[in-house]
């Protein structure tokens, strides 16, 4: 088991590399071959994980990480439990504006409200964007891709004069009210 | 309490017109749009506990049919006062409706009767409107004198403790009913829906209901097993695998009441149970399946809870058999119908 580190390892010129974090594997691969495709003046390495940590094993050749991309269902509280047990394990680094989560199924009418609801205050909390995506169509997926590859350039540093943690300053999901009005934490 | 008592028998819309206009200039005010996400299901509730004051010949009409749910938005101008007429207005509609595109009648089935008709009690506070149940007869053309007429459809339109706030914003002509039941043909039902839309400017959609609220309606139902036996507990899950998996999973009543009690013993809350102490009840029930099969429960969805006093499908269709517990579960239905309205 081995923690990555977003300032470890030098990074290579002209290169970004995202780390998709997914329980069930159901968007990962669309997600991944979507993102690759459409950037084309740079280098993008897009790797996989069902959760962290990631096993030690291939720590030597492992890039650096510029974007770790959590995937929640909200169709399965499974989802939810695995990130926030994958989030425990990331290193603090990566939550000055490396880390993003991505949301499915925040349409559908069986989801329960109170999911969403845990899912912002977390991203809130941790000061990380939210975006929602429909996994469902491939134009669904090709626009998710399309975002998380704007924030993996900033992050990757390939953006002059903008950082990952000034456009997560932008971008981060706000805190929702509680029904007493006070800011929960 | 003679307050109380003059409120439920006399139409609402009368009798609460002065105090909502007083009231509706203030809690306007409060709901701003961030406020309004506040309308959401409660974390804690309170225990089901018996009640015999519905007439139990209506009762007969709701218990043990299955209802599918639709969700309402509040009537305007519509009065208890008035149901005959609605009765007549209704049946003369439905008939139209059928003769449309037809030169010349056929087929016996053309004679419709509409019984509009309150069920008193079903009402939490004084200001839940109360239940309005229609009934649709079929009467055949050559019908014997005194045989029997035969119910086609039914559904009835209902509010059990409806949020105050909420209730005290609507401007005072509008009635809320919110939660909307039908059992019978999906073309009376349209036939009905269109008309209501049409009399009382509302709008009807599906309410389905998520996990979180089957999970309640098992807590609530596991909740009655020492006072009415429930004699099995039965939920059924859908995994999004391939192919999808249904998974039904029976729990013995007493393991499911050992179970809740195991949960319920560590808070000191007498008469309410939280949304804690529902969550660790299906976790138990999901940590033993994964114990013997290896499979998160979790990770799918529920699609349907089922015990003798009632049984409810993520779909929208509920059936009721202990109608000694039917106010807890029409709470939480209204509670969820609420949530969809536009505000």
């Amino acid at each position: 088991m081995s923690s990555i580190k977003p300032f470890s390892k030098l990074p290579q010129l002209n290169t970004a590399n995202v780390l998709l974090v997914e329980n069930e594997g159901k968007l990962q691969n669309d997600l991944a071959d979507a993102i690759v495709q459409q950037e084309n003046n740079v280098n993008v390495t897009v790797r996989l994980a069902r959760g962290l940590p990631l096993p030690a094993e291939n720590e030597e050749n492992r890039p650096r990480i510029d974007l770790v991309v959590f995937i929640v269902h909200l169709s399965s509280e499974l989802s939810l439990v695995s990130t926030e047990n994958s989030l425990k394990q990331l290193d603090t680094g990566y939550f000055l504006g490396k880390v993003c989560f991505l949301v499915t199924g925040a349409r559908c009418g069986l989801v329960p409200d109170e999911r969403l609801v845990s899912l912002r205050k977390l991203a809130g909390s941790l000061h990380c964007p939210l975006l929602f995506a429909e996994d469902q169509t491939r134009e669904g997926v090709s626009t998710a891709a399309q975002r998380v590859l704007k924030i993996l350039r900033v992050s990757a540093g390939l953006v002059p004069m903008v950082t990952g943690l000034y456009l997560s300053s932008l971008t981060r999901c706000t805190v929702p009210l509680d029904s007493d009005g006070s800011v929960q934490d | 309490m003679e307050a109380q008592k003059s409120a439920t028998m006399t139409p609402r819309t009368n009798v609460a017109s002065g105090r909502r206009s007083l009231g509706f200039e203030k809690t306007n005010l409060r709901y701003t749009p961030g406020q309004l996400t506040a309308l959401r299901i409660p974390t804690s509730r309170r225990k089901p506990n018996t009640r015999n004051d519905i007439d139990p010949e209506q009762l007969a009409y709701i218990a043990n049919i299955e209802w599918k749910l639709s969700y309402v938005t509040p009537l305007y101008k519509f009065r208890h006062t008035q149901l005959v007429l609605y009765s007549k207005q209704l049946s003369a509609f439905i008939v139209a409706e059928k003769q449309k595109g037809i030169a010349v009648e056929v087929g016996p089935e053309m004679g419709f009767k509409v019984v509009f008709s309150v069920v008193l009690g079903m009402t939490e506070t004084d200001e839940d409107a109360e239940t309005v149940f229609i009934k649709i007869c079929s009467k055949p053309a050559f019908a014997v004198e005194g045989s029997a007429v035969k119910v086609v459809w039914s559904g009835w339109f209902t509010c059990v403790n409806g949020n105050l706030d909420y209730m005290r914003s609507l401007p005072s002509d509008f009635v809320s009913l919110p939660l909307f039941c039908t059992n019978g043909p999906e073309s009376i039902t349209a036939l009905v829906k269109s008309w209501f839309t049409r009399m009382f400017d509302c709008y009807f959609g599906p309410l389905s209901l998520n996990s979180s609220i089957l999970q309640w309606l098992g807590a609530l139902w596991t909740e009655c097993h020492p006072a009415s036996n429930i004699r099995y507990l039965k939920l059924a899950w859908n995994l999004p695998t391939l192919p999808p998996l249904d998974i039904s999973y029976t729990v013995h009543p007493q393991d499911a009441w050992n179970l809740w009690s195991s949960i319920r013993q560590n808070d000191s809350m007498e008469d309410g149970i939280s949304i804690e102490e529902v969550r660790r009840f299906m976790k138990g029930l999901e940590s033993h399946f994964f114990r013997h099969f290896r499979m998160h429960l979790s990770a799918g969805m529920l699609t349907r809870i089922c015990t003798s006093l009632g049984s409810a499908h993520c779909d929208g269709t509920i059936k009721i058999t202990g109608t000694q517990y039917i106010t807890p579960v029409l709470m939480l239905l209204t509670e969820c119908a609420q949530l969809k309205m536009p505000i």
